[in-house]
């Protein structure tokens, strides 16, 4: 966490200075992202630079196309959300996935069980199931941990399997939806269910709730004295204690509160997005929202530039697979290097832990 | 004759528990010396693919084996340089080698889809073949990977219990600096266990494509780098126990299609989910004790300090 | 400081002036005279299912002049799908080719949005106006491959591997144990599900739990046939292959016979449809001596059941359907009333198991 700039040179403008900071790391991410995906399109034996002219058609310089990326972004900030807000209290959540799922999951069994309710009562009833089933999903590996019996990385890690099964079992069975094509998936959700969408492209209203999310997370941490105590928590939870911090009770909460974040998720995808549940809601959402949260440094707006990178990426995968006919696969290997040049150099972000 | 179910069980879980168990090995012996790898999913899906391809291409599958074997340990030599060298954050490296396994297994593997090969040979012993009630079974019907599984986790224990460079190593795991001052150099020992480590995944790697599946398909281990973590705290990182681990592992994927294949009325989905059940009521139940036996210095803030 | 401030924005400014500029003379390419796109769930490679699409359309490709084939491969069955779909429009396809049931949603609001592209989805479903669906009928052909399964076995127990519980998966089960029952009255259907259209891993695990169950002849219906005949060739077992006839060289000794698709013909049609302008969306689903082959029989197959699995493969392609009532599910409930049918639209809505198929389906 950086403290004030050195006594030498006053900062005139602290906000400026943020925000030239964070660019300019940020910016150097990404033009070194656009020289190191180039490198690899010319080991493929493709053009980089018809790949970028075909991302930047089909992603910024269009209007679908950047509704897309909007689309992309916003799983992808609550799965960060998830990673860093306990990751303030020292806790490493890679449970993201399971608690997005678990989310889904509560969602949609409030919007079946309420299907004739209007809307007014029906979204924020699964806005809330979205946050709750993700929230005691990820409470359980707090509370093993606040108990000293399993480390939360394991827990959270084997959780992970767990909701999507659940999903599988309730669409091939009790919710297994009576359309024709017999494919598994539950039926639609009631429409009073749905969340609304933009300006008629894919964006949903969760895109202004992740934002929101975000920055009640920045405003949590940064701004308030329950931030003071997980960071304190973080920094030596054994002087936390003695300083008469409830530091059991923050590993629940801190955990808990991540994981409602990627049920927000959950919820999003399904009624945003989908429009009912199905087995494929996340292409591993919770995995690349620990890496975007990495990469950030836990900070707002960090999330948010990273996120919106590892947005064009995504699209470019799958733009030039079908375009240039290249692998989607080579954008992982892309997000593998950008994250191992940044761990490898000195002045990589300080993360807390 | 049908096979009763604790031969079928038993057979399923070998063939199913032996790429865990080498997984397990080659985690454990990476811990025990400080270092936790997350990505291990990674190193099974390099092993995997580039077992595949260069069985396929060569028509050897012992070029296959030694060239998973290989290029899983420089994976995790590249893993080994950020963590140790550039003192990087052990988990997010570990996350970081998971998309590159992801997508270098693809890419390889993705020449290969569709390839045909006869894969590693089976050999049984003629006198245990001629058993009736074994004969018809896959037991004791096994490729040298799973024949040679468990005497590599005796030889594991023995290395990490019995030698000088073992006692250095857990040394380094338990405690870096002391280890330092006493003469030891724990870069070096990490630097040492880590292509050792990497390769025992990537031999799970290919005994899953060579031996298993005998194909390619992308993201085909599934999770198992993954329940090869929690094995490793499982076993208390002690080999020995990890081949325990693994059969109950490999028993429990096995259990849920047995029992299928016997026309139980149990869903298949819930008998998925034993294995990942079975492993957290495991570390529940032996959550304290198992704490303390893991290697102290283990990923400096794997544990934190509560 | 200002240095790097100003550095980074010229090089962000330059790197979008010049994606810019190279952007406009991509549009502007030559136009061939039709491209179809296809979105596939697994590999092209896969010696299965996606192998089989990825077969036709190379064909039409050689046999009409100025057709080029976009693909994307191993694209989730989610809204995820709809993204690509969009993505090949926008690269000019105008005969979009979705070949998963789990592609249904997207397909059908993509195809919504875009009128003048024609669709066909592999499925079902109501038609629309630029939206037609088709599928090969194996569920009747089925039923030949279940005689020739009823005719080897030795043990009376068949094997039969699901990928994903759908309703067309239901109805090849149901079709190989109908068939099976009419030339040997003690068969039963062991059905064992993995889950997934292409789990290695369970497949090969699958095939074993079956041969320890005694299953002496096994089938299946997942993406790709390979892991699962080699595994039961491995232990001198017989297979019955499914979606690619080319499965017979995994198993020499083993292989019995096997269903594969011949989409060419239909495609070949549609793109003709389509370049003249005369699409229009129909529900076209075809079977045994279309769309749907019988592959050759392997060297132990005995004379006299060739015969009697022809003889069943011609009157199914006759129009025979072995989905006719009285039929009561393995519960004891009956399914189909006495001259009742399943009709081959309704194929997909399929969700039991038929008497004589040992398996659960929740």
């Amino acid at each position: 966490m950086r403290l004030a700039p050195t006594a030498t040179r006053p900062a005139a403008n602290p906000l400026a200075g943020t925000i030239v900071r964070g660019f300019s790391r940020y910016g150097l991410i990404t033009v070194f992202v656009l020289a190191v995906f180039g490198a690899v399109l010319l080991a493929s034996g493709k053009d980089p630079l018809k790949a970028y002219a075909d991302t930047f058609r089909f992603t910024l310089a269009s209007a679908y196309g950047f509704s897309e990326l909007l689309v992309r972004v916003t799983p992808l900030l609550f799965a960060a959300i998830a990673v860093a807000l306990p990751a303030r209290l020292g806790l490493i959540n890679v449970g993201g996935e399971g608690q997005l799922y678990m989310g889904a999951l509560a969602a949609s069994a409030g919007a079946f069980q309420l299907a004739a309710a209007p809307a007014w009562i029906l979204l924020p009833v699964v806005l809330l199931l979205g946050f709750l089933g993700g929230a005691v999903w990820a409470a359980i590996p707090g509370a093993l941990r606040a108990a000293k019996l399993v480390n939360e990385t394991v827990s959270t890690l084997l959780l992970n399997y767990i909701p999507p099964l659940i999903v599988s079992y309730l669409i091939f069975g009790p919710w297994r939806s009576p359309e024709n094509s017999g494919f598994p998936q539950s039926p639609r959700y009631p429409k009073a269910a749905l969340l609304p969408s933009l300006f008629d492209t894919r964006v949903h209203a969760g895109l202004l709730v992740a934002l929101a999310g975000l920055a009640a997370y920045g405003w949590l941490v940064d701004r308030t004295r329950w931030g003071v105590e997980m960071r304190a928590i973080g920094g030596n939870p054994e002087a936390a204690r003695r300083l008469g911090i409830a530091v059991p009770a923050w590993t629940v909460a801190g955990l808990a509160l991540g994981g409602g974040f990627a049920g927000l998720a959950g919820m999003g995808e399904a009624m945003g997005i989908a429009g009912r549940l199905q087995q494929s809601l996340s292409p591993g959402y919770g995995f690349t929202g620990f890496l975007v949260a990495w990469l950030a440094g836990g900070r707002p707006l960090g999330i948010l530039l990273m996120a919106f990178l590892f947005a064009v990426i995504t699209a470019a995968g799958d733009i030039l697979q079908i375009s240039q006919g290249l692998p989607y696969a080579v954008v992982n290997i892309l997000l593998a290097t950008i994250l191992f040049v940044v761990l490898a150099s000195r002045s990589a972000p300080r993360t807390s832990k | 004759m049908t096979t009763p179910l604790v031969a079928g069980l038993l057979a399923g879980a070998i063939l199913s528990g032996t790429s865990l168990l080498y997984a397990t090995l080659g985690e454990t012996l990476v811990e025990r010396s400080g270092i936790v790898n997350l990505g291990l999913e990674g190193l099974l899906l390099i092993g995997a693919s580039v077992g595949f391809a260069l069985t396929a291409a060569s028509g050897n599958p012992w070029l296959g084996v030694a060239g998973a074997a290989a290029a899983a340990a420089s994976a995790n030599l590249l893993f080994g340089w950020l963590v140790v060298t550039r003192k990087a954050n052990q988990l997010a490296t570990g996350l970081g080698l998971m998309f590159f396994g992801f997508g270098v297994s693809a890419l390889i593997g993705s020449r290969y889809t569709g390839a045909v090969i006869s894969g590693l040979p089976r050999w049984r012993p003629a006198w245990l073949g001629d058993v009736a009630w074994i004969k018809s079974t896959t037991l004791f019907n096994y490729d040298l990977l799973t024949w040679l599984a468990v005497p590599v986790a005796c030889l594991a224990w023995w290395v990490l219990f019995e030698t000088r460079w073992g006692l250095g190593l857990r040394a380094v795991g338990e405690n870096p600096a002391a280890a330092f001052a006493a003469g030891r150099d724990p870069a070096a020992l990490q630097y040492q266990v880590l292509p050792l480590g990497g390769a025992l995944a990537g031999l799970a790697g290919a005994h899953l494509s060579l031996a298993v599946t005998l194909t390619w398909s992308e993201y085909m281990t599934g999770g198992r780098g993954f329940i090869a973590i929690a094995l490793v705290i499982f076993s208390k990182w002690n080999p020995l126990w990890a081949i325990a681990g693994a059969l109950l592992f490999g028993g429990a994927e096995a259990l849920q299609l047995q029992l299928q294949a016997r026309g139980t009325g149990i869903s298949p989905f819930f008998l998925d989910m034993v294995p990942y059940l079975l492993t957290l009521l495991v570390l529940l139940a032996w959550g304290g004790s198992r704490r303390l036996a893991a290697p102290a210095s283990l990923g400096r803030t794997f544990y934190g300090s509560s | 400081m200002r240095l790097k401030i100003a550095a980074l924005s010229g090089a962000f400014v330059l790197a979008g002036v010049l994606a810019g500029l190279l952007a406009a003379p991509v549009a502007f390419g030559q136009t061939p005279g039709l491209i179809i796109g296809a979105v596939y769930v697994g590999s092209v490679n896969d010696y299965g299912y996606n192998r089989s699409f990825h077969d036709a359309l190379a064909q039409v490709a050689r046999d009409l002049p100025g057709v080029k084939v976009i693909e994307a491969e191993n694209v989730p069955e989610s809204a995820a799908a709809e993204s690509v779909l969009e993505n090949m429009i926008q690269q000019g396809a105008k005969l979009v080719v979705p070949t998963s049931f789990g592609y249904a949603d997207a397909s059908r609001r993509v195809a919504r949005r875009h009128r003048d592209v024609a669709f066909e989805f592999a499925g079902d479903g109501d038609p629309e106006r630029n939206f037609g669906v088709f599928f090969g009928s194996t569920q009747r052909a089925m039923y030949a491959m279940g005689v020739a399964a009823g005719k080897m076995t030795k043990t009376n127990k068949l094997g039969f591997v699901l990928g994903v519980p759908i309703g067309y998966s239901l109805g090849n089960v149901n079709g190989f144990e109908l068939g099976a029952k009419s030339v040997n009255p003690k068969a039963k259907t062991v059905a064992v599900v993995t889950g997934g259209w292409s789990d290695k891993a369970k497949e090969a695990a699958a095939a074993n739990a079956l041969l320890d169950q005694g299953c002496d002849v096994v089938s299946m219906h997942v993406d790709s046939p390979a892991t699962i005949i080699q595994a039961v060739e491995a232990r001198g077992g017989m297979s019955i292959g499914f979606q690619s006839i080319e499965a017979r060289a995994l198993a020499p000794k083993g292989w019995i016979t096997g269903l594969g698709f011949n989409w060419a013909p239909f495609f070949t049609q549609i793109a003709k449809d389509v370049m003249a302008g005369k699409f229009s969306g129909q529900a076209i689903y075809r079977g045994l001596g279309d769309m749907v082959v019988i592959a050759p029989f392997g060297p132990s197959v005995p004379p006299d059941v060739q015969t009697a699995v022809k003889k069943a493969g011609d009157e199914v392609a006759g129009g025979f359907n072995p989905f006719t009532g009285p039929l009561n599910d393995n519960e004891g409930r009956p399914q189909l009333p006495p001259g009742g049918t399943v009709g081959l639209d309704q194929m997909g809505r399929m969700n039991w198991y038929v008497d004589g198929v040992i398996g659960t389906l929740r």
